[in-house]
């Protein structure tokens, strides 16, 4: 029994792009249906379905709505965060590249849930097809009065601008993307003030996710119900739970690499096998990052992890992430992978806070002297420490890169420490390429 | 008010404080960087990481499993901080081994050892080994920073104090981070350095030995410096500062964190504007030149050459002459005396004196009771008041247009000098009201003065060429001053007195604060601190103590009356004004 | 070394009403500069500085973060190719493409070919992963590379 795509329904219909093809196939009904609620009615649907946020930390959207104050006088704004940048990720980029109005569609709706002015959509440069495609759909919603004045005659108003990034992971961060929208570096701020209270131009911001908006489309389309009812519920009260169909990226060493819509809790094992085409070359996975490399590593004995909020974290990972599984096989040297996760996190470091700015580039350091063949034993417990000691988990940082930094030093070390020890020991040196500057 | 306990202290705490303040009021040190009272929390350094929690009503303590940072941790009522937990000390240590990781460790020669807060840091919180392995990140030093600022980039710390002052004390963004991560880097944009005339600040904020003073670079180790209290006498804003000193020089000047004056800052100005106490062009001794002596019976404009007539005077001459080794005070005050007396005993109307608002309120309360002891009816007068511009507000906008008054940071005022409000109180005392120099200067034309008596002590040239003609026309000239210049020249009697760095005394700013200046440095031997001198001239018995003269003030006039008490470090409101104008 | 364009400096004005500050319209200024001379100049900086009524020291600030734009010193080729060197193309080939693509080009990561029609950069994830190895050439991304198609593109003939 296979899965019917929702969020992917469109995918490789031809001109699936247009509002026409989008209207054709039920589009614009879910917007209708908010607009016969009052907003409140809105963000309590949300709330209800369970959606938790898909950008990676999985926080409760209708909830986070809820932390918007009440009766504000003024500008609310509605930052979308395209900034997809975690490693192993492309959901948001096939997304809006071949359904953008599904996505567009739950903007507006968030917007007028949370009674926003005006939405800025933050998408990373690179996604430039994405770009394209995000502006004449904006085009044909302003032409067809579902952006502007007066949506629909519902009385509720939108603008939504795009804002094109400059290549840098930190982007996607929440506050550092406010930074970055506002003009300036983007480091991450303090918080409080969190930016309900105190976000975008000092006003009361919401920041949602691009795969997070198509599934408020579809909860305001199909009812919170539906949505509750793919998933996994959760065993204990203090975890709000898995629900919703989720896009999974798979890349790395397997036949079929790409993206597949399920309800959240697939197994890494059964996703592998029967939605990848299984580990490629006839090999076996050594590891698999479970979403995006800032959460880890799973070893081969715990490929039955499943892929919702929960199972993860039961085997050590950060969390679910981004649900975005690259498969490493048996011949791949853990080393190589760690020094290549490394070096991305003090390339991408922003450098406001030191334990990240120095801690990532010092980790990145040790990987390439021991695969330069001149590795220590003692290495292994100084790059312990320090992934022990950056994070905003132990309070260390301002923001959650260093955790992801730390997370798979900490899983590979604890997980493949004999393969460490044995490269350092027997003073290999690595053969894959160096690239001159690379830092 | 509510109760914060601070590993095994309790304190009240008021309630606009965080943690880093709390806990100093508490005597217990939370070591930081990046956090400064007068600029945004960053919380970036992580230097201020504590254990936070609370006490709950039941007595029993809750703490937050995560560290925090104390500098953005407002201290609420029953919060618990600790300070010095394995789990603190461990974060400390570890974030000191990562500052270190990338720098130079050349303290041998660099300006901030002593007073660098890495090394008592690293001394107090962190560990003695590094475990870096690896080549460090090599980095350029930049010269270009600033006029008066360089910096030794390797030894950044990247607290961004600077970069935070530049865009929101001065307003004038000079300051930037580029690059991203472990390779970033303060610097300028090509072309446009930091030169505000607040940038001399941005020294003081650097923790570490990163941005330098140009003035003071390799100048001095810091151990050997000597400092004291004392107060810009730049401006009427009056400036709280520290004046660092070894063996009777000068070396820099810094600001003296002081809210009831100025704050925490001071200006390039007033900072850098302390070369003239060293000036070649000092008055070094006290000089009686051409002595003219108005006698019972002549008109004004007879002059006797001193080699002419024997009167008290010219003896005066001769015996200071004779006397070159031994201290001439003693004869030149006599002289001074007998001088003063000459025109006066042909007119009190003759003699004029001239307050400078350079002078030690002490001072010039000493020389106007002194004259008006000698003779009610000589005219008491204030010397120029040096005006140049308007006041300087900062933070500027990107125009470089001054704020909003409600939003104003740092003043560089107009008047440029300490004490106008505390002179013009002693010349309302004595004199019944404030006869500005402008109006003395006139009278030079109109009346029968003949002798005159001005006290100078201002850095710059501060007489123009048709005043000094009229001068020249006096037959008694006393000029007090501490440079050479035309009109120490054609003085009767020079009395060379000094500096603010080599005398003590009180000053009143803009706002009717009135702090003391402490004396520093001794001047050179024949140069008399004008506290003295004055004393001596009015033959008052003792010796010349500020404080004794104070208690003096406080008695005699009511607008003093604060002096009575102890002045104290910040200082004391004398009198409240409205900015500028005097009570 | 010239600013901007008029053209460019009305497209900047443009965007002033979108934002509620001056100081958003930073990024996408600094886009548009460099659109228009493959690099961000100096003057240009100034030009900003003096629409966004901010210090040409913040605009080098934001500019300098993102190691996307290029000063006058070294600008951009005809083609600006970014090689993904990030997990999930290194597993498939990633590196061994850059380091091939930069051996028959000549260059090292960050340079132009001599004959101007390329810049060969370093890039982190992409997001096509599912097409690893992959590229993006300018603002296009192009999946499952091998060095001969870069090569190709980097010269032109593709």
């Amino acid at each position: 029994m296979s899965f019917e795509p929702v969020l992917l329904r469109r995918w490789g219909k031809p001109n699936s792009q247009s509002l026409e093809t989008y209207r054709a196939d039920g589009g614009y009904a879910a917007l209708k249906k908010a607009f016969a609620m009052e907003p409140p009615k809105v963000v309590e649907a949300v709330q209800k379905s369970g959606l938790r946020g898909r950008g990676g930390a999985g926080f409760s959207t209708g909830l986070k709505w809820t932390f918007l104050p009440k009766d504000v006088q003024g500008p609310i704004y509605l930052c979308i965060n395209g900034d997809e940048s975690e490693p192993g990720t492309f959901n948001n980029r096939v997304l809006l590249e071949e359904d953008p109005h599904q996505v567009l569609e739950g903007i507006v709706i968030s917007g007028y849930a949370t009674k926003s002015t005006t939405a800025y959509l933050y998408l990373r440069y690179e996604y430039g097809d994405c770009y394209r495609a995000c502006e004449k759909a904006i085009q044909e919603m302003y032409a067809n009065n579902l952006l502007g004045k007066n949506i629909l005659g519902s009385g509720y108003s939108l603008d939504i601008y795009l804002h094109r990034g400059a290549c840098a992971y930190i982007c996607g961060e929440e506050t550092g993307l406010i930074e970055s929208l506002e003009g300036k570096r983007a480091w991450p701020r303090i918080k409080p003030p969190f930016p309900a209270i105190e976000g975008a131009f000092r006003r009361p911001t919401v920041v949602n996710n691009i795969e997070t908006m198509a599934c408020v489309t579809q909860i305001l389309d199909r009812g919170p119900e539906w949505f509750q009812s793919l998933g996994i519920p959760s065993e204990n009260p203090k975890d709000p739970g898995s629900y919703g169909p989720k896009l999974y990226c798979i890349s790395g060493h397997v036949n079929k690499p790409g993206l597949v819509e399920l309800p959240l809790g697939i197994t890494a094992r059964e996703l592998i096998d029967k939605h990848a085409g299984g580990v490629w070359k006839g090999r076996k996975a050594k590891a698999v990052v479970p979403g995006g490399i800032s959460m880890g590593f799973l070893s081969a004995d715990e490929l039955d992890t499943k892929l919702d909020f929960a199972g993860p974290g039961k085997a050590g990972c950060l969390g679910l992430g981004t649900a975005a599984v690259i498969v490493i096989d048996d011949q791949t040297s853990m080393v190589d992978v760690l020094y290549n996760t490394c070096r991305f996190f003090a390339h991408e470091s922003c450098g406001q806070c030191t334990p990240c700015r120095e801690g990532t580039a010092w980790s990145a350091k040790i990987l390439s002297r021991i695969r330069a063949g001149q590795g220590t034993l003692k290495d292994l417990d100084t790059l312990t420490d320090i992934s022990n000691s950056i994070g905003i988990m132990p309070g260390t940082t301002i923001c959650g890169l260093a955790d992801g930094a730390a997370w798979p030093i900490k899983n590979a070390l604890k997980k493949f420490r004999p393969e460490f020890e044995e490269y350092i020991t027997s003073g290999r040196r690595s053969q894959s390429f160096e690239v001159a500057g690379a830092h | 008010m509510s109760t914060v306990f601070i590993n095994d202290i309790e304190i009240e705490v008021g309630p606009k404080e965080n943690l880093v303040q709390a806990a100093e009021r508490a005597g217990v040190e939370i070591p930081h960087y990046c956090w400064h009272h007068d600029l945004s929390v960053v919380a970036s350094c992580r230097m201020c990481l504590v254990e936070v929690g609370e006490k709950k009503p039941d007595g029993t303590i809750s703490m937050i499993s995560k560290l925090v940072p104390a500098c953005q941790t407002p201290a609420k009522p029953n919060t618990v901080v600790l300070t010095n937990s394995e789990k603190v000390k461990k974060a400390q240590a570890q974030t000191l081994e990562f500052l270190l990781l990338n720098h130079p460790l050349d303290c041998s020669i660099c300006d901030q050892a002593g007073e660098c807060y890495l090394q008592d840091y690293t001394y107090k919180f962190g560990n003695a080994q590094s475990r870096l392995n690896e080549p460090k990140v090599q980095r350029v030093d930049k010269y270009h920073i600033g006029e008066q600022i360089a910096l030794f980039t390797d030894r950044c710390v990247m607290c961004t104090r600077c970069v935070r002052f530049t865009r929101e004390i001065s307003g004038t963004s000079e300051l930037l981070v580029t690059n991203r991560g472990s390779v970033e880097e303060i610097d300028i944009f090509p072309g446009e350095p930091c030169n505000n005339k607040l940038a001399g600040n941005v020294v003081d904020l650097c923790p570490v030995g990163a941005l330098c003073s140009k003035d003071f670079l390799y100048k001095k180790r810091v151990w050997w410096l000597k400092t004291q209290n004392s107060v810009c006498q730049g401006c009427s804003t009056g400036c709280s500062i520290h004046v660092d000193q070894e063996e009777n020089r000068l070396y820099r000047l810094r600001p003296r964190e002081n809210e009831l004056a100025q704050g925490s800052f001071m200006c390039d100005d007033g900072r850098f504007g302390w070369k003239y106490v060293e000036s070649e062009s000092r008055l070094f001794g006290p000089r009686v030149g051409k002595l003219q002596v108005a006698s019972q019976h002549h008109a004004v404009g007879n002059s006797n050459h001193a080699n002419g007539n024997g009167t008290a005077v010219s003896h005066a001459q001769v015996a200071l002459n004779e006397l070159a080794t031994v201290d001439p005070w003693p004869t030149v005050l006599n002289a001074t005396r007998q001088a003063i007396k000459s025109v006066v005993d042909s007119g009190a109307d003759r003699f004029a004196v001239v307050l400078s608002p350079m002078m030690f309120c002490e001072e010039a309360f000493m020389l106007a009771k002194y004259i008006k002891s000698i003779n009610k009816k000589i005219t008491l007068a204030l010397g120029p008041v040096p005006v140049v511009g308007e006041d300087d507000l900062y933070p500027k906008d990107y125009k470089g247009e001054p704020p909003a008054a409600d939003k104003v940071k740092f003043t560089i005022r107009a008047e440029k000098c300490p004490n106008r409000l505390g002179v013009e109180a002693v010349l309302k005392h004595f004199q019944g009201e404030v006869i500005g120099f402008e109006t003395i200067a006139e009278r030079l034309n109109t009346t029968k003065i003949d002798g005159m008596y001005l006290v100078g002590g201002y850095p710059d040239a501060w007489l123009d060429a048709s005043v000094l003609g009229k001068l020249d026309g006096l037959s008694t000239l006393i000029v007090q001053d501490f440079m050479n210049s035309p009109l120490t020249d054609m003085a009767t009697i020079a009395l060379a007195s000094a500096t603010f760095a080599e005398r003590q005394g009180t000053v009143v700013n803009h706002s009717g604060l009135a702090q003391e200046v402490q004396q520093s440095i001794r001047g050179s031997t024949d140069v008399r601190p004008d506290g003295r001198l004055l004393f001596e001239l009015s033959q008052r018995q003792g010796m010349y103590k500020a404080a004794s003269i104070r208690t003096e003030m406080a008695k005699e006039i009511p607008a003093f009356g604060a002096f009575a008490g102890e002045i104290g470090e910040l200082g004391i409101q004398l009198f409240t004004t409205v900015e500028g104008k005097s009570a | 070394m010239s600013g901007l364009t008029e053209v460019a400096k009305q497209k900047i004005r443009d965007l002033l009403p979108c934002y509620p500050s001056k100081q958003a319209v930073t990024l996408p200024a600094l886009h548009i500069a460099q659109e228009e001379a493959r690099c961000v100049t100096r003057e240009a900086v100034r030009e900003i500085a003096e629409i966004l009524e901010l210090s040409p020291a913040q605009i080098h600030d934001t500019l300098s973060f993102y190691g996307f734009f290029k000063d006058e010193k070294h600008p951009l080729g005809d083609n600006r190719i970014w090689v993904c060197r990030s997990l999930a193309c290194m597993l498939r080939g990633g590196d061994e493409l850059l380091a091939e693509v930069c051996d028959r080009l000549h260059v090292s990561p960050g340079q132009t070919t001599k004959d101007g029609k390329a810049t060969i950069e370093l890039a982190e994830c992409l997001g096509a992963c599912d097409g690893a190895p992959c590229i993006l050439v300018n603002d296009k991304l192009q999946l499952r590379m091998t060095a001969d198609a870069v090569v190709s593109l980097a010269e032109g003939r593709a």
